[in-house]
């Protein structure tokens, strides 16, 4: 294997852990704001709630800008291709997601009952609807989307909004809102306390609950969908473009992998062992532990659709052959590097300071404190 | 021994920032001008303050002559 | 084929959420310095009015900072929604400074700045001070590499087309991020943002001077904005001398638009300080002008000069014939990638590339193009000249209005008696809106002056869009429209809020009592006085 097949390796792999990355920090965020009208019953507790992440929510939602950062510098032609393609689920992504920030900094500027209400609905909304997104369009890539090429690499999507919320899609995108209440339910338990905590353990066990199944179904399913192979093309590290591979479809194709090396199965197997460990470690209290397993569900569920695709990103419906792989998508040998320099030195810089950042915030929130009108909180 | 090694450790800071000053202003002199810029606007805004500070005690310490005169405004 | 109108909506959609967008980043960008300029006088000398100071302006800071954050959020979508075809035709040095944006500074900028808000009571007063230091660090990196990608746009360098791939390459690295016009940008965007927050502190305190409240806290912030303003204003209008004079080498059109140099000029060239340029007959009406400063300005000497639109033109055709060949050699070598000769073929007319693009707007089919077509597209290759001639006249005028108004502050306030200058404090709280125009007409002078190109002399603006159909370019736009109208609104309503309630007093503005170390636990909060809300 060549420098370059191994840089392209590399940012699929390091695409991956950004997804993982997002999905957990994120996601646990979003959660947050979904479950917020829940375990909140009264203002000051969903106070308590929006203070659990307040000091971190914003570092958190750079896993998402650096997701999308990561496949425009290291994959130029999947985000030029799905993000114009999935335009009005895009759309419907941004505009809730841009609805957040101003849900956290100014809802709690003002005291006044019906203009808090309308913020949380927002943050209900702006948690939601993302991680449908989200989930959605792994379920999606399964499934192929409907574009192709033109001589200059100019994409054509030819589908509609509705195909892309196929039956299947939705059951990915209710995993991703159900891991994503999990992971928001056992925030609330690391930093509140009484009635708030018990309300959030119960859900992290009725929202891990629906995720293992959900989890299931979707593996028996995807036995019927038609999976992709590559039959033919210039093959790994070699500069191409997507109009010189071969493509064949057949049912059940996206268990090859796991059929060729069971070991394999250890993947979606930690997913489940996650949700699971989640589940019982929110039933007995143990919510820090919780956390940590409710990542690795995450890592396993977003591992497993990455070794179901390898090595499709982006599978194209209209003309299989033309479907987006990491060998004839990613960038150029000298970009993946310099972005490999790059993240090999800032990423254990971020973790650091985040860690630091999480480890000066730490312990529970005090609802005494903002009732008594701390200044800072929000 | 200590006040030597903090000594040395700043020696080697220095060195390592007039050769990173060196190169910068080789290969990117407006980044250079922005970091001494920005520093310098800072910190001359920051002694503005400490300034102000400075002059409100003396026209304190002057006496009710000064203080009359702001009142009156 | 890209439908026009698409095109124009992606434009105009472009436009409208990059000038909202950067009505909140240049805020950011100042008043971060600002508040670690506050801070460490704070640290420093011990006394509670400045922190007082950096928490009120800290307050106002988050406010401004969410929508940043917010609609920066619909930046990086829009190059993949609207632009595709952009986006995977540069992408591979394009995306490179986003994404290392977000590793080196965004990362830093976003979870320091949830520690600087929330960590007062459990951070030491040094570390808080390093964590505001790193905020404001972390905003301006940021800018950093946003201007690298930008400055690829108005000059392309360190990268080449590649056949195989069909898009443009990274071949330099280093030779992008130290471009001179990315250098130059970068630090006159950064500063103009440090004048945009100086301006902002100035009026906000002008405000209470003269309703004579919050004395101690408005005297104060009056004195470091204006001292921050009137150096930071200086160095906005030196950069924007050395943005132009690069400008000149490298993006000859914008220089010419921006001049409104239509003929050739013997050196000493003067300089059209009033003109109202006429696209279509080529020629400026109602002309002022001053003798031999445009050949200073532009070439910082009295014996050279800089191409006019004319000859530009001819040059535009020229490169026009030669990039035809180009384009069809890529044709070629798309349909068989070891094809030897279209290699060749390519080779020898691949400087012209984007020009050969540059026609196929009017000739899809490059076999059969007309003269006539040569020409429309060279005229196109002209950006809107009155546009781009006017938004730069009125950036610099509002340059030099605010360094007129900070050198009088600066003046006055040095003096201690600012505060007894009715007309100062008036001026100051009027002068509030300026630097955000400012800003605007210096983005549409870049931003205009550049076309018709997305990537200069590389990549039409006509073939970057995506091809959605005109509804759902209706759509988003409708959509952009209504949220952020919404979004201005709810921001105007609560800065204006938060500026009439002002800083929490503290009852005092001497010494700070001693404090008891350690102190991560905190002072009790019971000597915050707070806020009754609603």
């Amino acid at each position: 294997m060549d420098l370059y097949a191994v840089a392209q390796v590399i940012w699929w792999v390091l695409l991956g852990v950004l997804l993982m990355g997002l999905a957990v920090m994120v996601g646990m965020d979003m959660g947050v704001g979904v479950i917020l009208r829940y375990v909140g019953r009264t203002d000051l507790e969903r106070r308590v709630a929006l203070n659990i992440i307040g000091p971190h929510w914003d570092g958190n939602q750079v896993w998402f800008i650096l997701g999308g950062g990561a496949i425009f510098a290291a994959f130029p032609l999947i985000y030029a291709t799905a993000f114009s393609g999935f335009y009005v689920v895009m759309l419907l992504l941004l505009w809730t997601m841009i609805l957040r920030p101003l849900g956290f900094e100014y809802r709690s500027l003002i005291a006044r009952a019906a203009w808090r209400e309308v913020w949380d609905w927002t943050l209900f909304v702006s948690g939601a609807v993302p991680m449908i997104v989200f989930g959605a369009a792994f379920g999606n890539l399964f499934r192929g989307v409907p574009f192709h090429f033109e001589w200059n690499m100019t994409s054509f999507y030819t589908g509609s909004f509705l195909g892309l919320l196929n039956p299947f899609a939705i059951v990915t995108g209710v995993l991703s809102l159900a891991l994503a209440t999990m992971m928001g339910s056992l925030t609330v338990m690391n930093g509140a306390e009484g009635a708030m905590y018990q309300r959030a353990r119960g859900l992290a066990q009725v929202a891990a609950a629906v995720a293992i199944a959900l989890f299931a179904i979707c593996g028996f399913w995807v036995r019927a969908i038609p999976g992709y192979r590559l039959t033919g093309g210039p093959g790994s590290g070699v500069p191409q473009t997507p109009l010189q591979q071969s493509v064949v479809t057949a049912p059940g194709a996206w268990l090859t992998h796991f059929e060729a090396h069971p070991i394999l199965w250890i993947v979606p197997l930690a997913g489940f062992a996650g949700m699971l460990g989640a589940w019982l470690a929110s039933r007995a209290g143990r919510s820090h532990l919780g956390w940590w397993l409710g990542a690795l569900a995450w890592i396993g569920v977003i591992g497993t659709a990455g070794a179901a695709l390898f090595p499709f990103m982006l599978p194209s419906s209209t003309d299989p052959s033309m479907s987006l792989t990491l060998w004839n998508s990613s960038s150029s040998e000298m970009t993946l590097l310099w972005m490999a320099g790059f993240t090999a030195v800032f990423v254990p810089l971020i973790l650091w300071y985040t860690g630091w950042a999480f480890w000066v915030m730490r312990g529970k929130v005090s609802a005494e404190k903002i009732a008594r009108g701390d200044e800072h909180a929000y | 021994m200590r006040t030597f090694l903090y000594f040395l450790l700043l020696m080697i800071v220095a060195a390592a920032v007039i050769i990173l000053a060196a190169i910068l202003g080789d290969v990117g002199a407006w980044y250079f001008a922005w970091l001494v810029g920005t520093t310098m606007i800072v910190l001359i805004s920051a002694a503005g303050a400490a300034l102000l500070d400075a002059q409100e005690e003396h026209a304190a310490a002057e006496g009710l002559a000064a203080v009359g005169r702001h009142e009156r405004t | 084929m890209i439908d026009g109108t698409v095109v124009d909506l992606s434009r105009i959609q472009f436009a409208a959420t990059a000038l909202y967008h950067f009505l909140f980043v240049p805020l950011t960008l100042g008043l971060s310095f600002l508040l670690a300029a506050m801070e460490t006088v704070y640290v420093t000398t011990g006394k509670r009015i400045y922190k007082q100071m950096a928490q009120f302006w800290g307050g106002l800071f988050m406010i401004n900072f969410a929508l940043g954050v917010a609609t920066g959020l619909t930046m990086e979508f829009q190059f993949g929604t609207n632009w595709s075809f952009y986006s995977s035709f540069v992408g591979d040095i394009f995306g490179a400074p986003l994404a290392i944006e977000g590793l080196m500074a965004f990362f830093m900028e976003s979870t320091f700045v949830g520690l600087m808000v929330f960590g007062w009571e459990r951070l030491s007063k040094g570390q808080h001070l390093a964590v505001t230091w790193l905020v404001a660090l972390g905003s301006n990196l940021s800018a950093l590499w946003i201007l690298v990608a930008n400055g690829f746009m108005q000059d392309p360098v360190g990268a080449a087309f590649d056949p195989i791939t069909m898009r443009m390459q990274l071949t330099s690295f280093p030779k992008l991020i130290f471009s001179p016009d990315v250098q130059s940008k970068f630090v006159h965007t950064s500063i103009a943002g440090y004048v945009t927050a100086a301006i902002f502190v100035a009026g906000v305190s002008a405000f209470y001077m003269l309703r004579r409240r919050h004395m101690p806290l408005a005297k104060r912030s009056f004195r470091m904005a204006a001292l921050f303003g009137v150096l930071a204003t200086m160095g906005v209008i030196t950069l924007g001398d050395a943005l132009g004079f690069v400008a000149a080498r490298v993006q000859p059109t914008k220089l010419a638009a921006m001049e409104g140099l239509w003929k050739a000029e013997a050196a000493p060239m003067p300089f059209n300080l009033i003109a109202f340029p006429d696209q279509a007959r080529q020629e400026n009406r109602g002309v002022v002008q001053l003798p031999d400063l445009l050949s200073l300005l532009v070439t910082h000497s009295l014996n050279r000069t800089v191409p006019a639109i004319d000859a530009l033109e001819r040059q535009a055709k020229q490169r026009i014939e030669n990039g035809i060949p180009a384009v069809q050699a890529l044709q070629a070598l798309s349909r068989d990638p070891k094809d030897a000769a279209a290699l060749a073929q390519f080779d020898a007319h691949r400087s012209d590339l984007g020009y050969g693009f540059l026609v196929q707007r009017y000739a899809p089919d490059l076999s059969k193009v007309t003269p006539a077509q040569v020409s429309e597209a060279a005229r196109d290759s002209i950006p809107p000249v009155a546009a781009v001639f006017w938004s730069f006249r009125l950036m610099v005028g509002f340059g030099l209005l605010m360094l007129v108004f900070f050198v009088l502050a600066a003046l006055y306030t040095l003096r201690n008696s600012a505060q007894e200058k009715k007309w100062l404090l008036t001026a100051a709280v009027w002068m509030i809106p300026v630097p955000f125009l400012a800003n605007e007409f210096g983005w549409l002078v870049a931003e205009l002056g550049r076309q018709p190109w997305t990537v200069f002399g590389v990549l039409p603006t006509w073939m970057s869009a995506s091809t959605h159909t005109v509804t759902y370019m209706a759509f988003s736009l409708i959509g952009f429209v209504a949220l952020y109208s919404v979004f201005i609104v709810i921001e105007i309503y609560l800065l204006v809020r938060a500026i009439r309630l002002g800083p929490t007093e503290h009852g005092d503005s001497g010494d700070e009592p001693p404090q008891p170390r350690p102190a991560p636990a905190g002072r009790p909060s019971a000597a915050h006085v707070t806020e009754p809300e609603g």
